[in-house]
C-alpha cells in the first residue's frame, strides 16, 4: 500500500499516548496477576483431583490471555485532530 | 602491522567509544541516547514482556490442566498390602509405612479408642512430612505449623488448602491391618 505523504495520518498527542501506555501497563499487570492466581488454582485442583474445576480455570486463563493480546495489539491511542500551521 | 599490534588496535576500538561518538557526531542531536540509556526498558517493551508472560501463564495452565484431565482417564489401582507391626501398635501411637509404592510415605495412627486411621505423609501445603503429635492427639506439620484432625485428616489450622490424602484400611480377623486404597484429600477449605 502506498503511503500518503501529502496527508499523513494524524497522530495522538504525546500526553495522550503516554496515558494510553500507562493504562495498558496497569491492565496487563492486573491480568498477569489474575493469571498467576488461576495457574495456582489449576495446580491445586489437579493435585486435589478436582477435575471438574480444571476446564473453567483453563477457559478463564484463555480469556485473560485474549484480553492481554487484544490490549497489546489493538489498543491504540485515539487520533487527535491534526493541527496545521500556515494553511 | 604485526598480529599483536592489530589485536591491540581492535581492543582499543572496541573499548574506546570516543571514535564512535566522533564518527556519529552529526547524528547526536537527532538521537541523543547514551549506550546506558539504551539498555533501559521502555513502557512499550515492558507491555510486550507482560503479554509474553500472559501467554506463558495460559500455556502453563492449559498444559497442566489438560495433562491432569488426560491422566484422570486411567483408573489407579492400589494393590492390598499388609502393614507390618500395625497389629502391635498401642492405642494413641503411630507408625510410618509406605503405600502404594516405596516412594509414597504414609502414617498410620491408632486412636485411644483403638481405631486405625492412615494418611499420606505429605502435607498438602508444601509436601513436608507430617508427624503424629501424641500429646495433642493430632497430626502436625512442623514446616508451617499446620494441624490435621487425626480421625478425618481435615485441616484444623495452618496454611494447607485441603485435607491429607486418605488411605483406606481393612482390619482382618486376626488383627492384621491392610492398606487397600488411597484417595486425594477432599474439598478445599476455602
Amino acid at each position: 500500500m502506498r503511503k500518503n505523504y501529502e496527508n499523513p495520518r494524524p497522530r495522538a498527542t504525546p500526553k495522550g499516548r503516554s496515558a494510553v501506555l500507562q493504562a495498558k501497563l496497569a491492565l496487563l499487570v492486573m491480568i498477569n496477576l489474575a493469571q498467576l492466581w488461576i495457574l495456582s488454582a489449576t495446580v491445586e485442583a489437579a493435585l486435589a483431583k478436582h477435575y471438574g474445576k480444571l476446564t473453567p480455570l483453563i477457559i478463564a486463563s484463555g480469556v485473560c490471555w485474549l484480553i492481554s493480546i487484544t490490549i497489546v495489539l489493538w489498543w491504540k491511542p485515539t487520533i487527535s485532530k491534526r493541527q496545521t500551521i500556515g494553511k | 602491522m604485526s598480529s599483536k599490534d592489530l589485536g591491540e588496535a581492535i581492543d582499543k576500538v572496541l573499548s574506546d567509544e570516543s571514535d564512535v561518538r566522533e564518527a556519529t557526531s552529526t547524528h547526536q542531536n537527532d538521537f541523543p541516547y547514551e549506550r546506558d540509556a539504551e539498555a533501559q526498558v521502555t513502557r512499550r517493551e515492558f507491555c510486550n514482556f507482560l503479554a509474553i508472560t500472559s501467554t506463558a501463564l495460559f500455556v502453563a495452565s492449559g498444559g497442566f490442566g489438560t495433562k491432569a484431565i488426560y491422566d484422570s482417564q486411567f483408573i489407579e489401582t492400589f494393590p492390598p498390602m499388609s502393614i507390618d507391626d500395625a497389629a502391635s501398635l498401642k492405642p494413641g501411637e503411630s507408625l510410618n509405612f509406605r503405600y502404594p509404592t516405596e516412594n509414597d510415605t504414609a502414617i498410620l495412627v491408632r486412636s485411644k479408642q483403638g481405631e486405625y486411621f492412615a494418611y499420606g505423609q505429605k502435607c498438602t501445603h508444601l509436601s513436608c512430612p507430617v508427624y503424629f503429635a501424641k500429646d495433642l492427639q493430632r497430626i502436625e506439620c512442623p514446616c508451617h505449623e499446620a494441624g490435621f484432625d487425626m480421625k478425618t485428616g481435615d485441616v484444623l489450622y495452618g496454611p494447607p488448602p485441603r485435607p491429607l490424602d486418605k488411605i483406606a484400611l481393612e482390619v482382618k480377623e486376626n488383627g492384621e491391618v491392610w492398606a487397600v486404597g488411597r484417595e486425594a484429600g477432599g474439598e478445599e477449605n476455602a
